[in-house]
């Protein structure tokens, strides 16, 4: 999704709009001028300022409002599909590794980007468990990060 | 002579080298890894130090520290994902030298002037530490004020692309730095009442989404057909730095220079000194148009600047026991645990051990080069590996490295929704690096910016009161100013002959 010059302005100059009026509830410092809204009102009126330059940039360059540009990458379908998966992998990372573990959670996610990347199925799974390994090692017994456990691995810790 | 005899008889034995060894490998680890700081190899060295005297205690710090901002450069330099935030700076041009076939010339930069940086900061540290120390004390919120907006004025100035753009990125960077509760109010501020929010956007998991994961995240968009770094394209780590250095010594002297100034500065570190550098870097260069395009020219100057800055942050915590950024803290904290009280009075009851010090920087930054050497050669196989393979790896070491930070999933969550801005963010053209930086500052420049209309009444005039606030102050409208100065004469002498 690209957007031009015109684009941008007109939504940086709304995002300025939003940011002004949301600090508008904000409270100062008892006895002062300033207070929580002072910062996020300095940035609306530079956000505004700088969406009004752009658009009279744009407007003067004659520049035209696009339709929705895409980027070459939306249109392959596999492209798309990879970065759903690698999304939505995060996602399932944080949702099941606290009840299945780092080492079955991190497992699925990278043998599957792997598998939707196209490497070969032994490859993937191989790989996978080395690096899980690895990365489990590294930092939960050597930097001694948390990382969420699995009953049955314990032996791993 | 006696003093100095007794500090290398505190330094030189094996015990010490030993761990100086062993930090410089541990440092070098953690600083590769993006999303693990140098300020993180300190906090993780803390308990191992508890069991150590004074000399090596502080020498694992020293060591680490300076491994790791520059194996920051590591990541950085092959996958465009610095492995901390003084990497941030140049990655552009490392990243795309990398991509030319002159990764290692790149690292070795990095590495040869990180050491020199480092060096000529120990210098300074030694020489001249009290009187720098009693100028960064003088400063007051004016200055420090002018200090940020300078910052993030250069980190505008210095991103590729246009100007508004970069101004957008800022923004993106700053209204993120206003999540949470720390302000002058003490208000929540866009947290939605999630807990997690109310101490603001942790910035590492922050910097990890923008960088790496929007780069997996194009990398897999791609089909993960990342083109291959030339094989044939090595130029040796080492081979090309005399020319660098014989090309570029004011470069590099500069950047040594203002690094070591900038750490000088309490609360202002390596990160702002690699961005100031490369902008000044970018400002004096003939070469303008060659920065952001793989040009070595930034990365000595702000390779320089950053490796400076590490020394120059030990000049207040030392002489005036302030720390020059996040390391130091932790480290006075490490001296007083010790039994050391840092201050004027530690030069004069136990001086042995701050030359003790001094050694032990020197040594860090000089057996960087060995250890450099070897953890770039052993870095460069990275790129063997298929992207296919190797994203999915880096995905992981992004998700673990954001969870790290506070040891809970909120960090991964904020990764993957900085992934997604900065997936969209260049798409469109916007730069990520200032967004970065107003991440950072954002806080620093609110509370300095409120403290100052409190003080001055609300009169912008005081800013300019103060002679080196002044002086920060018209530097920084000039910066704004004579680009725009610029453009109108061009456009004048341009609309003249038509005219004429």
């Amino acid at each position: 999704m690209k957007f031009n010059d015109l684009l941008l302005g007109i939504l940086v100059l709304l995002g300025g709009i939003a940011i002004y009026v949301s600090a508008l509830g904000f409270t100062d410092i008892p006895g002062q001028a300033y207070g929580a809204g002072t910062m996020p009102r300095a940035i609306a009126i530079f956000a505004g300022c700088l969406g009004l330059f752009m658009i009279a940039k744009a407007a003067i360059a004659g520049t035209r409002m696009p339709r929705l540009e895409l980027s070459g990458w939306v249109r392959s379908r596999r492209s798309v599909l990879s970065v759903v998966v690698a999304l939505v992998l995060i996602v399932f990372y944080i949702v099941a590794a606290p009840s299945i573990g780092f080492v079955p959670a991190s497992l699925v996610v990278m043998a599957v980007l792997m598998l939707t990347l196209k490497t070969r199925p032994l490859t993937a799974i191989a790989v996978s468990v080395l690096a899980c390994v690895v990365i489990q090692q590294a930092f939960g017994r050597l930097l001694l990060v948390p990382l969420p456990r699995s009953e049955f691995l314990e032996f791993l810790w | 002579m006696s003093i100095l005899a007794e500090a290398f008889g505190l330094v030189l034995q094996p015990y010490v080298l030993l761990v100086i060894l062993a930090s410089a490998a541990f440092g070098m680890f953690v600083g590769a890894i993006p999303g693990l700081t140098a300020t993180m190899a300190t906090a993780l060295l803390v308990p191992v130090t508890f069991f150590m005297d004074p000399v090596p205690a502080i020498a694992a710090i020293v060591t680490a520290t300076a491994m790791a901002i520059f194996a920051g450069d590591i990541p950085g330099t092959l996958l465009r994902m610095p492995g901390t935030p003084a990497s941030a700076a140049y990655v552009e041009d490392a990243y795309r030298m990398t991509r030319s076939g002159r990764a290692e010339e790149a690292l070795g930069a990095s590495l040869v002037f990180s050491a020199i940086g480092g060096i000529f900061g120990t210098i300074v540290l030694v020489t001249a530490a009290p009187v720098l120390a009693e100028v960064a004390l003088k400063f007051s919120s004016f200055e420090y004020f002018w200090l940020v907006v300078l910052g993030l004025s250069c980190a505008i100035f210095v991103s590729p692309g246009s100007v508004p753009r970069g101004m957008i990125s800022l923004v993106i960077g700053l209204f993120a730095a206003t999540i949470g509760i720390d302000n002058p109010a003490g208000q929540p501020r866009y947290t939605f009442g999630s807990v997690e929010l109310l101490a603001g956007v942790q910035f590492i998991p922050a910097m990890i989404g923008l960088f790496a994961v929007s780069e997996v995240l194009r990398s897999v968009a791609s089909g993960a057909d990342m083109p291959a770094v030339e094989k044939g394209g090595r130029t040796g780590v080492f081979s090309r730095q005399w020319g660098n250095l014989k090309r570029y010594p004011v470069q590099a002297l500069r950047g040594s220079v203002t690094g070591t100034a900038i750490g000088a500065l309490p609360g202002a570190g390596a990160d702002i000194a690699a961005w100031i550098s490369y902008a000044i870097s970018k400002k004096f260069s003939r070469q303008k148009e060659k920065f952001g395009t793989g040009h070595v020219e930034g990365l000595v100057e702000a390779g320089a600047s950053n490796n400076g800055a590490v020394s120059g942050a030990w000049i207040p915590a030392l002489v005036f026991g302030i720390p020059g950024d996040s390391i130091t803290a932790i480290v006075i904290g490490v001296l007083y645990i010790k039994g050391l009280n840092p201050g004027p009075t530690i030069f004069i009851n136990q001086p042995q051990l701050i030359y003790a010090v001094f050694i032990v920087f020197f040594l860090a930054n000089i057996i960087m080069l060995p250890m450099g050497w070897v953890a770039i050669k052993a870095a460069r196989t990275i790129l063997s590996i298929p992207a296919r393979v190797l994203m999915p790896i880096i995905l992981m070491f992004c998700i673990v490295g954001s969870f790290a930070i506070n040891n809970s999933p909120f960090g991964i969550l904020l990764m993957l929704i900085f992934g997604v801005v900065g997936f969209l963010m260049e798409e469109n053209d916007i730069p990520i690096a200032p967004a970065i930086l107003g991440l950072v500052l954002g806080p620093m420049l609110e509370q300095n910016f409120v403290t100052s209309m409190i003080k001055a009444d609300g009169s912008f005039l005081a800013f300019f009161e103060r002679p080196i606030a002044a002086g920060l102050g018209l530097f920084t409208i000039a910066i704004w100013c004579i680009p725009l100065v610029l453009a109108a004469l061009r456009r004048r002498r341009r609309a003249s002959p038509a005219g004429a």
